[in-house]
């Protein structure tokens, strides 16, 4: 990894983090958070989805589980939030280790891990609804206490600033990954399995350490979301929504991009804020606009927005400019011939 | 020629008369009074936030229609409504919103987590949350300030349930003595079993089987021969309204007939859509649940305009409407629209209260709860949802145990 590689990150986590001095609105920050806490679960499905190829649909596995271990070892046995916080990221990565072994191992891929994932989410969320010490439906209630020490912040700017500098940890970790022998063999083995196996790739391990890493850094989500609305139930830790959260963002913004789950993310949440501040009164209409705003956007990508964005940013250099146009000649003359 | 420093004679006149007229215009018009209404009206609990949201309209149409809050000059109330998306994140996410457009206080919130998730984020501003359907014991017993609930927790819900059914049986001179409890396989399901379990037999009944069920389930066949098999004087469901529905009408097809079927805060027996559909299947069906005191006037005159509007009478508009009264009660006796005062003003609401239709006595908070609040006993007679206990806001008798 190289300084060019670490500032762009570096200089998104400074611009973020002046937010709190500008804003105050509760309104901006709350939403602010809840967009960073996403951001943090789809940065862990594209470590898995973006970077490895692994589509998985039940994300919410390793989210719930951080999110409950984070919750249910402080209300039941008074373990300190910080430490419970680390321990949720740790059965998330190993539940994440788990249900990988069972599936990579049977060579489950492409829809049929997908599956595998989501019913692995749906088995948990059963389970946790059903037995005591998650508080089954009536759900789980984190006291209200808030001090620093006890990862409860008075004021939000201080709750935001610590998901940001998470959000930026899991952007250079993902950055380091990108960069590292593991990162290309991941990619090699999204690109072409065979292939990797060929060339002396160990497939299982390298998407083994994918999922594991994939799965902390959502379950760190789970746990941050626990510490910031203090309720869990059954269908907000396992249920499909944060799956599809987690997979809809890196999808739009990018997936196998660093910057990608973080651009998806925030154009989901301002479209989503953006759509219900505008219309009015009718339940439900801003969702129908939501939902059409989103084919539209899935549907016409300008070839995705992180490196849509990250050419126009380049094409300021005349040279790369070049570059760039006899590539995109390159490719149309290639999409023609295949036509 | 008029000009800037020379003003003509018809702009003094105009201007005199318009400063004459100002202060009266101000009289008139005190600032509105912003209330946030927190509802579900999008999602699994879109039904239930629609109703409740029509309570709220309803009651702040008659304050404002009645001279408003008469302490701040007869200040209109200004409802500001936000939906909840059936989702504790939801809630918290216009309860900022609220904040930020300045409520004085905020009403609602339906389910236990959003009322849960919701009053906490109120709590941050101390801005006064009354909770309006949520049993969860949790929603007042967290030590907030700010939060206020007027009707009862599922703690004093169970507890009438039980002791009302030991004196139904009572006074009807014992009839019934063998119980089967059937309940989904969730925890608010197997919660109530349990309780069911360890607290009927102390009341003299025998619980002689319980049996669990799935949600959603597609066939209750197994269990109505199950219940024939163990012929019960009475069957005490907690289930949710399909499987509610399914299981009272299998009972209805096969013809199994126990002297009664009582229920603790059944989805389906206080649901006149029940009552519509499967009338049959639905008479005399007993329920334990929040209801509006049928012997009030402005409970018939609320309803007929629910009805006019070609809607059901759900329990949650009659909540809602007294919530949102209750509010507009402390506004009157705190003097101003500050929150701080109140939430003292909520806390020290007493028995003059009387703008709410709900069947509780004089009401009086402690730690948020208002003590008088509880849940009655309904039975479905004739196409209608009957209140049948306790006594003193009854409309009608209770048919125990049903005529064979």
């Amino acid at each position: 990894m190289t300084a060019k590689d670490v500032w762009p990150i570096l200089l998104f986590g400074a611009v973020a983090a002046l937010l709190p001095v500008f804003v105050t609105a509760g309104t901006l920050m709350n939403f602010a958070i809840f967009t960073l806490i996403l951001c943090l679960a789809a940065q862990g499905w594209n470590i898995l989805g973006g970077f490895g190829g692994q589509y998985s649909f039940g994300h919410a596995a390793f989210f719930g589980t951080g999110a409950y271990v984070t919750a249910v070892l402080q209300v039941r046995y008074g373990v300190n939030p910080y430490v419970t916080f680390l321990a949720g990221i740790a059965l998330a990565a190993l539940v994440g280790w788990l249900i990988g072994f069972l599936s990579f191992r049977s060579g489950l891929r492409g829809s049929y891990f997908a599956l595998v994932t989501l019913a692995f989410a749906e088995v948990f969320r059963v389970l946790s609804n059903a037995v005591e010490f998650t508080g089954g439906a009536a759900g789980l209630l984190i006291p209200l206490d808030q001090r620093a020490a006890n990862f409860q912040f008075e004021s939000r700017g201080w709750f935001y600033l610590v998901v940001l500098a998470l959000v930026v940890l899991a952007l250079l970790m993902t950055r380091a990954l990108e960069r590292s022998r593991l990162g290309a063999q991941l990619v090699a083995v999204r690109e072409n399995e065979e292939a990797a196996r060929a060339v002396g790739v160990d497939a299982l391990r390298v998407k083994l350490s994918a999922i594991t890493l994939s799965a902390a850094m959502t379950g760190a989500a789970g746990g941050l979301y626990a510490q910031y609305f203090l309720y869990l139930d059954s269908t907000i830790a396992y249920g499909a929504w944060i799956s599809v959260e987690a997979l809809l963002a890196p999808i739009i913004g990018g997936a196998g991009t660093v910057f990608g789950p973080v651009i998806g993310a925030v154009i989901l949440h301002t479209l989503a804020e953006a759509t219900r501040m505008m219309v009015g009164r009718i339940p439900g209409i801003d969702l129908v606009i939501y939902g059409i705003l989103l084919i539209l956007v899935v549907r016409f990508p300008p070839r995705h927005f992180a490196s849509f964005l990250w050419r126009q940013f380049r094409s300021y250099d005349p040279d790369l400019q070049i570059v760039f146009i006899l590539r995109i000649r390159r490719r149309r003359s290639a999409q023609r011939e295949r036509r | 020629m008029p000009n800037a420093f020379q003003p003509s004679r018809r702009a003094v006149l105009l201007g005199a008369a318009g400063a004459l007229a100002a202060p009266a215009m101000l009289r008139a018009q005190p600032a509105a009074i912003k209330l946030g209404i927190l509802q579900p009206v999008t999602g699994a609990l879109a039904q239930d936030g629609e109703y409740g949201r029509l309570g709220a309209e309803l009651a702040t149409a008659e304050i404002n229609a009645t001279g408003g809050i008469k302490a701040l000059g007869g200040a209109q109330i200004q409802m500001v409504f936000g939906d909840a998306r059936s989702s504790p994140e939801g809630g918290t996410a216009e309860v900022e919103r609220m904040q930020a457009e300045g409520v004085v206080a905020v009403v609602g919130g339906f389910a236990s987590p959003i009322c849960l998730a919701s009053s906490q984020a109120a709590s941050r501003y101390d801005l006064p949350y009354v909770a309006d359907v949520g049993v969860s014991d949790a929603i007042v017993t967290r030590g907030l300030k700010n939060t206020f609930r007027f009707s009862p927790g599922f703690g004093s819900i169970t507890a009438a349930a039980l002791d009302n059914l030991a004196k139904l049986n009572d006074a009807a001179g014992k009839p019934a003595k063998t119980v089967v409890v059937v309940h989904e396989d969730g925890l608010f399901g197997s919660g109530m079993a349990r309780l069911m379990g360890t607290e009927l037999p102390k009341r003299g009944f025998e619980v002689l089987e319980t049996i669990s069920h799935p949600t959603p389930a597609r066939d209750m066949s197994n269990i109505a021969l199950r219940i024939r098999s163990l012929n019960p004087d009475l069957i005490i469901p907690s289930s949710y309204y399909a499987e509610f529905v399914l299981l009272s009408r299998t009972l209805q097809q096969r013809r199994i007939r126990p002297k009664g079927i009582y229920c603790v805060l059944n989805g389906a027996a206080s649901n006149y859509r029940f009552v519509r559909e499967f009338p049959d299947a639905a008479n005399l069906v007993m329920d334990v649940n929040h209801w509006a005191d049928p012997r009030k006037p402005k409970t018939a005159e609320l309803r007929r305009t629910v009805e006019a509007q070609n809607r059901f009478w759900l329990y949650n508009t009659p909540m809602n409407y007294s919530a949102v009264m209750l509010v507009a009660d402390a506004l009157e006796r705190a003097g101003a629209a500050d929150r701080a005062k109140v939430i003292d003003a909520l806390a020290a609401t007493d028995g003059k209260f009387d703008r709410h239709i709900m069947p509780y006595g004089p009401t009086r908070f402690v730690n948020g709860q208002n003590q008088a609040g509880q849940a009655v006993n309904t039975q479905i007679q004739g196409n209608d949802i009957k209140v049948i206990f306790p006594t003193d806001f009854a409309d009608a008798q209770p048919v125990f145990p049903w005529p064979a």
